[in-house]
């Protein structure tokens, strides 16, 4: 039998309605797990055990006398330290949330906590999501469960880490630049960046307004799914909200991608940010993966990564500022030094310069559209495999070019799935990205690209040692 | 076009006027981060007609009231 611990929310809840599961004994086996070996990753920084054992207890109770409300009720899941959580520490990793207690919780815990899921604690980020790695903020950052010397990218590094080591079936990130599909892309895991609007961002700690997404993480792209049906919908008190009716995606997953039409942004990937040769062959092998299911592959061109760079992080740097200013002014020592490098200099903005990059944002969103009108999905590597986990040099946030950005700016919602494995054994990645709200065909290739390959039957090799 | 580059005096005076009196550790660090934030906007297109609005214009109905 599968450990119970590599068990997907949707396997794990056809066992718990079958009644041959309890979500006490499921709950157990990830705490254990966790307990065992999460000294190694630093993937949590904060556990509820006891209340999760209660929640646990309480579902099992009302399983047996009901049958599961549905497919997250007795499922364990955990949420990036940004999600705030009524009674428990909501730290963003930052000396300056040391001790915030939200009394209200996030709507997305709301939601997760409605279906019947069972909280496990809060995973690690990078501070504020948005600077790090850091060695100088309220804890460690989380290590790659592939290998521990090796990144699990951020900011939703402690989610991603926390799914591919097993510690629990479901979590939920969020996503300004790409900080829910790069630590699935470098933890060999799916992750979901829906739509700008979809998922509600009340009660999460803002990155930069304008871009952030909220999203889930899992082992597949059905468990995604299940979790996007959970905590998707408009919420009024998200001005960012759209109200929109919410598909059914687990109906989308049908495994037929025949006729697809699939966009490459070639002249990005030729020319302005070439991916590693291997990185290119796993690529390459996916899109044949698609060709060989009857997809079809079509050139596209849209405009230079770095325009979608440069119009986003003036506006982050902007709004990042807003939010954390009074901080800045008055106790700068508490930040940590990379998110304040990339932080400080946005007092120093124009309004003039924050709107005319909000101009070109429309303009480079509308251009996103315009291309998307023609395919049904664009795909292309989500990130080169993890770099090893070490200081990185704060300018990189200004300097570095994404393939994840744009989708971003775009507001497109953007999967990314493991697509192999590189010699020294960490993930590939493939991103799928679709039409503004078409979340349900980008899950539906993600899912039949999982079926036709075998890289979900590859799991992280933890030991449990005594000491990390 | 946008204004000139402005040197270290006036990156720091600018940065009073945003109400940054910075420890003296923080302020290479305030100047070369502003030399970063400042090739993007660089790079920012001008010259738009007047009536270009921007991303995220006010849309009322988005804001409901709240409770006083």
């Amino acid at each position: 039998m599968t450990e119970l611990t590599e068990l997907g929310i949707a396997e794990a809840a056809r066992l718990i309605a079958a009644k041959q599961l309890s979500p006490v004994e499921l709950t157990d086996a990830c705490l254990d797990r966790i307990a065992a070996l999460d000294r190694q990753l630093d993937s949590f920084v904060t556990l509820t055990a006891e209340r999760a054992r209660a929640e646990a207890r309480a579902a099992e109770r009302a399983i047996l006398a009901d049958g599961p409300r549905g497919p997250m009720h007795g499922i364990p899941y955990c949420l990036k330290d940004i999600f705030d959580t009524a009674g428990i520490r909501t730290t963003a990793m930052s000396r300056l949330l040391e001790h915030n207690v939200p009394d209200r919780d996030s709507a997305c815990q709301e939601k997760l906590a409605s279906a019947g899921g069972v909280l496990l604690g809060k995973n690690a980020t990078w501070e504020f999501a948005h600077g790090g790695p850091s060695w100088d903020v309220l804890f460690p950052p989380a290590r790659n469960p592939w290998n521990r010397e090796f990144s699990p990218a951020g900011s939703s590094s402690g989610s991603a880490a926390a799914i591919a080591a097993g510690f629990a079936p479901a979590t939920l990130g969020s996503d300004t630049g790409g900080s829910i599909r790069g630590p699935a892309a470098a933890c060999g895991i799916a992750g979901l960046k829906p739509a700008y609007g979809r998922v509600s961002r009340r009660g999460v700690i803002p990155n930069c307004f304008s871009h952030d997404h909220v999203g889930p993480l899992a082992w597949t792209v059905e468990d995604v799914a299940i979790l996007m049906q959970i905590i998707a919908g408009h919420d009024p008190e998200d001005p960012g909200s759209a109200d929109l009716p919410v598909p059914d995606y687990r109906a989308a997953l049908t495994g037929d991608v025949a006729g697809l039409v699939i966009g490459v942004p070639w002249q990005w990937l030729e020319q302005e940010l070439p991916p590693a040769p291997p990185t290119r062959a796993a690529f390459e092998s996916a899109l044949a993966v698609f060709r060989d299911m009857g997809a079809e592959i079509r050139d596209v061109s849209l405009p230079p990564l770095q325009a979608y760079e440069d119009a986003k992080k003036t506006i982050a740097v902007a709004e990042l500022f807003t939010i954390h200013g009074q901080d800045l002014r008055t106790r700068p020592e508490l930040f940590g030094a990379s998110l304040r490098y990339r932080i400080i200099a946005g007092g120093l903005v124009l309004a003039e310069d924050y709107i005319q990059a909000m101009r070109w944002r429309t303009d480079l969103a509308r251009a996103m559209q315009v291309v998307m009108a023609s395919v049904d999905v664009l795909m292309l590597p989500t990130a080169e495999p993890a770099g090893r986990l070490e200081p990185v040099a704060p300018e990189t946030l200004f300097t570095k070019t994404s393939y994840t950005t744009a989708f971003n700016v775009g507001g497109n919602p953007a999967l990314s799935v493991c697509c192999g494995f590189a010699e020294n054994g960490l993930p590939f990645s493939l991103q799928i990205v679709g039409k503004l709200f078409d979340e349900p065909t980008v899950l539906r290739a993600g899912h039949a690209y999982e079926h036709a390959t075998p890289w979900r039957d590859r799991r992280p090799a933890l030991v449990a040692r005594e000491t990390a | 076009m946008t204004v000139p580059y402005p040197d270290r005096e006036q990156i720091l005076f600018l940065a009073a006027q945003a109400g940054l009196t910075l420890p003296d550790a923080y302020e290479d660090e305030l100047v070369a981060a502003y030399a970063d934030v400042r090739r993007m906007i660089d790079r920012i297109p001008r010259g738009r007609p007047r009536s270009d609005e921007p991303a995220h214009v006010f849309v009322p109905t988005k804001f409901p009231p709240t409770k006083a």
